[in-house]
């Protein structure tokens, strides 16, 4: 069961802001609420009040402007597979937008939610950070523009204050010659959550690989850039030793960050074969 | 007379305007079920995983058990009881029953909504479509193949 709050609805951003401010620790944000329920009703959180920011009109557009592509924090999953300037310019999100839970809960989760909530699964964030998407984060003391990965601390926490907010995320539009990758794995397609996702972005020129950009979700404790392995790659021949070699790299990163667990030894061998694949299907456009 | 604590919700459900007054921590399927009396719509895991909860909010398949009360204010929420009753049952209902898509029945008014929000989308889906849009809607009976023919014969 539910224990009891109260309930704000905020008229505009300003008073939601006033609102967070005055009740700080004692308040909770609350958007698609399919994270935050389950908490609510695990006993996990006891906020005295919820304030729902789902209708804010800052938080419920995508945009584009001057080659920038900005997505309210309240825009669900459903919204982000199905427009179409995310699925032109930022391809790669619309993707794992797409994959996430089951049509229920991408018609009410949202972007913003999906990050801050910060599981080491979510689906969102390695395409994010291969896209270097910049988060705007709102409060009565002022607004900022941060990295998506510096919004992570940990499993399950983000660095967000209990007084801000994330209004929106942007992301640059992507290059034409810029190719993806995005590969999922769960225990089966609908409603479970990712074991593995590797998001893989990169330039080809000829034989070459340019730009190379790879991120893992649910590997590490928190989704992340995997910079080492990308270096591997950067401005080399595309051939399979050589993604190989990084991939092994992006296991051992595994290895180092979550410690030897009694999955090891049966994650390690799929994290190299998804990546090399993931590389190799970017490479050769294949999504 | 709204008590302490409670809030006043208006909105549409099943195409007749509503107004109730609950505390805000009920979710939708609570106030479905214990206030309004339609128990049509189910509580499986309480988690959205299952999608017996599912109705449609403004057209939409959600899980009910998710929904806060606060939020269906002057939206539009469809349960199975708008679908049809015994003496009118919707074609989706209907097909269902002569294709043996129901057994134990706890997951049919789910898929039912489920498949509504598909069918009012993609009059014609494809069976990969129609397994998509039940993707979220767990059945331990069936083994979905029946479901999926229900579904499929409508769109024909």
């Amino acid at each position: 069961m539910i224990p009891p709050f109260q309930y704000k609805i905020p008229k505009n951003l300003q008073e939601a802001c006033e609102l967070l401010w005055d009740y700080r620790e004692k308040a909770k944000v609350i958007a698609g609420g399919t994270d935050l329920i389950i908490a609510l009703r695990n006993g996990l959180l006891r906020p005295e009040v919820l304030i729902d920011i789902t209708h804010l009109s800052e938080l419920r557009k995508i945009e584009e402007r001057d080659g920038i592509i900005s997505i309210g924090g309240a825009v669900t999953h459903s919204e982000i597979s199905s427009s179409p300037i995310i699925r032109t310019y930022g391809r790669i999100l619309s993707e794992a937008a797409s994959q996430i839970g089951s049509p229920q809960i991408r018609n009410t989760g949202t972007i913003g939610g999906n990050i801050v909530n910060a599981s080491p699964a979510a689906d969102t964030l390695p395409p994010l950070m291969v896209l270097e998407a910049m988060g705007k984060v709102v409060s009565k003391e002022g607004e900022k523009e941060v990295p998506i990965d510096s919004l992570i601390q940990g499993p399950y926490r983000s660095t967000l204050l209990p007084h801000e907010i994330l209004v929106s995320i942007s992301i640059k539009k992507l290059h034409p010659h810029m190719k993806e990758s995005f590969i999922r794995l769960a225990r089966r397609d609908g409603m479970a959550i990712a074991r593995m996702s590797i998001a893989v972005l990169l330039q080809r020129e000829g034989n070459r690989m340019k730009e190379v950009r790879i991120s893992v979700g649910a590997v590490t404790p928190t989704p992340q850039r995997m910079k080492e392995a990308e270096s591997l790659l950067e401005d080399q021949p595309f051939d399979l030793e050589r993604l190989r070699v990084a991939s092994e790299k992006i296991s051992s990163e595994m290895v180092l960050r979550s410690g030897v667990r009694p999955s090891t030894s049966y994650k390690s061998p799929v994290v190299k074969a998804l990546v090399m694949r993931a590389i190799q299907q970017a490479f050769e456009n294949r999504q | 007379m709204k008590r302490v604590g409670e809030i006043r919700v208006s909105f549409e459900l099943n195409g007749k305007t509503m107004e109730v007054e609950v505390p805000p921590h009920w979710t939708l399927l609570r106030l479905l079920r214990e206030r309004l009396g339609l128990t049509g719509t189910k509580e499986g895991c309480g988690i959205g995983e299952c999608g017996a909860c599912t109705v449609l909010l403004d057209g939409l398949p959600v899980n009910s058990c998710l929904i806060l009360v606060p939020k269906v204010e002057g939206r539009r929420v469809e349960t199975v009881e708008g679908l049809g009753g015994r003496e009118s049952l919707h074609p989706l209902q209907r097909s269902f029953i002569e294709h043996g898509a129901v057994q134990c029945g706890f997951c049919t008014p789910g898929m039912l909504m489920s498949a509504k929000a598909l069918l009012e989308k993609n009059p014609k889906p494809t069976r990969e479509e129609i397994k998509e849009a039940i993707s979220g809607n767990l059945c331990r009976c069936t083994g979905y193949q029946q479901i999926i023919e229900a579904i499929e014969a409508i769109g024909k």
